[in-house]
């Protein structure tokens, strides 16, 4: 194998060769989650004191929660999830990328679209739709800045040097096509040729879904298989499993739309096939836990990665994976989903899938990926401890926000009370979110002129 | 089997070696063409949990064919074909539990669980003699809606409440009027389906009532 590494330091070839793309999506992300985490403590500020910033009509709920919504997942996870993919994939292929404009490109025009998108939506042009609330003409523009900023890894899969292929790989290919179908199919019968009626619902809970479990999830699993089989040394348990669990995460995974509707006026088929794809949603979330927790556990494997910063952050995430997609699929069923309907319960479980999963497992593989790629060290340990428990800490009480404020809407308990946890875990999270800000912009800005290592 | 390539337990540590990915790549790929070899500490959980898979398959299949409705595309409630089987000529009897379930569903959103209201927004239900009484009053209301200012003990509220019954059957809109008439402390008889499917034949398919149309074709009882 090829050891010659570049002029200065110890940063890879493949890694020069993306330096820059991977830079930009996380320095973009960066910006967007100290955004979000801004946005989501005014949203938990408002739970508490509904007319706090109430008379500007740029900062009522509807307006921020939504900002707060597409900011934290368009901008935070999915240009992160675009450092990652490319990242984890041109390692495991041996891919060194040619034209990194290409990406960048792709990048910047994706957080442009996205300002301009929710600049609009600041303005009150919103559409009815979570997560497609842009107005239409940014859905074009954005799977086009998509094409052009995630499609790298799928190009250094097709030159892939030996057939071999590691399960992080299929993740993120599955992922990659995911993303653009879904927003193209979305869009298209939601905003620019509107189906009638139930359809809409039906149509938008399939994007959801997609959107969360399958670009989101998928990409962060695949993180979750490298870095756990990368750092701890081990090679995965069970491994033969792991196809199975790919393969029927994203057979199931696309049909629990109809499993969030239930009770609603759908054609009573459609929701149990919901309902029996959210259950089966148990194979793969079994495969996926014998797989990372079963290379762990043995001989005080879940010690060594606690000690182990990308570990730790990524074994929190495996563990609020399998958490979530438990509770998804005991809540799925028809009794149990009446009692949880409608109430802040699903927004906890969709905070346990989309912050405390892959958001700790970007953070993970931001400690192991920012350091390879710049060449020095972290700043600041400190920060590192700060970041993980804060972001702990507050994960898990925006669980508990999201059940307190289940209960309370059930009418058992008084509402701005139930929602304190929620502003607790808010303020917590922005400490975390600014302590690694600075940490790695810190590591950034130290490490200047990235291009001269460009030159091999 | 375990221990392919090198760890590396010091994330912090900035070196990237390109060797260890190739390595990783090939020992996973080696594990996927050999399986598991008996001899090797063979593990029975994956076994166990290929049967498991294979019992969640058949309970699917069960699931569907039983709660699918037939596969109707006109199929939107899994307890319709028992409620034909049982409507015979028998009395309509007010069924609370399922009430309070459309309630929860229908009204609870303004009026709350607890029947309370919102103060300022939305008119308690509880105590409220507006509920109470003759109850052609409460189903014209749930039937076609209320647009404007009234008074309920005491405050005021502008309403403004949707016809919620017209979409609702009859018999769904005897269970919930009949739940509000005796929850929370309401103690005012049950109406039956009959009654509000004359109702709803009189008044046809209006708009939505103002509250001096409907208090002087039915005035508040007071205690």
């Amino acid at each position: 194998m090829s050891q010659d590494y570049s002029s200065r330091g110890s940063v890879s070839r493949i890694d020069a060769s993306i330096s820059v793309p991977v830079r930009t999506f996380i320095f973009s992300s960066l910006l967007w989650l100290l955004v979000a985490s801004v946005l989501s403590l005014i949203v938990a500020l408002k739970l508490q004191v509904p007319s706090f910033l109430g008379e500007c009509p740029w900062f009522t709920y509807g307006r921020i929660e939504t900002l707060q919504r597409n900011a934290f997942i368009y901008g935070w996870a999915s240009n992160a999830l675009f450092a990652l993919n490319l990242w984890i994939m041109s390692s495991l292929a041996r891919f060194e990328l040619k034209s990194s404009w290409l990406p960048v490109l792709g990048g910047i025009v994706w957080n442009l679209t996205l300002t301009y998108g929710l600049i609009q939506v600041l303005l009150g042009q919103l559409n009815g739709f979570a997560l497609l609330e842009m107005p239409k003409e940014v859905a074009p523009a954005m799977v086009v800045a998509f094409l052009f900023a995630a499609l790298w890894p799928a190009v250094a899969f097709a030159r892939r040097p030996t057939g071999n292929v590691f399960v992080s790989q299929w993740y993120i290919i599955g992922a990659t096509f995911v993303f653009p179908v879904i927003t193209v199919v979305a869009q298209l019968m939601l905003l620019w040729c509107p189906t009638l009626g139930v359809m809409q619902a039906l149509v938008h809970s399939w994007f959801y879904q997609n959107l969360i479990l399958l670009w989101l999830g998928g990409s962060a699993l695949s993180a979750v298989y490298y870095f756990v089989a990368k750092e701890s040394g081990r090679t995965i348990s069970a491994y033969y499993l792991a196809t199975v669990g790919f393969w029927t995460l994203f057979l199931f995974a696309s049909w629990t739309g109809p499993a969030t509707l239930l009770g609603g006026p759908i054609p009573v088929w459609l929701q149990s096939v919901g309902v029996v794809a959210a259950l089966l949603m148990l194979v793969p979330t079994v495969i996926t836990a014998v797989n990372i927790f079963g290379t762990l556990a043995p001989r005080n494997g879940i010690a060594q990665a606690w000690n182990n910063t990308t570990l730790r952050f990524v074994l929190v995430g495996a563990i609020s994976f399998t958490l979530s997609a438990l509770l998804n699929i005991v809540f799925s069923t028809r009794s149990l989903n009446a009692l949880v309907r409608f109430t802040p319960f699903g927004q906890a479980q969709e905070h346990l899938a989309i912050y405390s999963f892959v958001s700790m497992v970007i953070f993970g593989a931001a400690y192991y990926i920012l350091p390879r790629l710049t060449g020095s060290f972290w700043p600041s340990a400190k920060l590192v401890h700060l970041h993980f428990w804060s972001c702990a800490a507050g994960s898990l009480l925006f669980v508990v926000a999201g059940l307190t404020q289940g209960w309370a809407a059930h009418g058992r308990t008084d509402f701005a009370v139930s929602a304190l946890p929620g502003l607790l875990a808010a303020s917590l999270l922005l400490v975390g979110h600014f302590a690694f800000a600075l940490n790695a912009l810190g590591m950034l800005a130290a490490d200047k002129a990235p291009s001269n290592r460009r030159s091999y | 089997m375990n221990d392919s390539h090198s760890s590396n337990n010091h994330s912090q540590r900035p070196s990237h070696e390109d060797s260890s990915d190739s390595r990783l790549v090939e020992a996973h790929s080696q594990l996927a063409k050999n399986k598991e070899e008996p001899s090797e500490g063979f593990s029975s959980l994956p076994i166990v949990i290929v049967f498991l898979f294979c019992g969640f398959g058949f309970w699917a299949g069960v699931y569907l064919t039983r709660n699918a409705g037939g596969f109707s595309a006109n199929t939107f409630d899994l307890d319709a074909p028992r409620l034909v089987a049982d409507s015979g000529p028998k009395v309509f009897e007010a069924d609370l539990a399922k009430g309070e379930k459309l309630f929860i569903q229908q009204c609870a959103a303004c009026h709350q669980a607890n029947g309370l209201g919102v103060p300022g927004a939305f008119p308690p239900l509880a105590g409220s003699p507006w509920p109470l009484g003759n109850d052609e009053r409460i189903i014209k209301i749930v039937l076609a809606g209320l647009a404007g200012e009234i008074e309920v003990k005491g405050a005021k509220y502008v309403g403004n409440m949707p016809n919620i019954g017209a979409g609702l059957n009859d018999a769904q809109v005897a269970n919930i009027v009949s739940y509000v008439r005796s929850a929370w402390g309401n103690n005012a008889e049950a109406v039956t389906d009959v009654k509000v499917k004359d109702i709803r034949k009189a008044i046809g398919g209006r708009g939505q009532y103002s509250p001096k149309e409907i208090l002087d074709a039915h005035p508040l009882e007071t205690k």
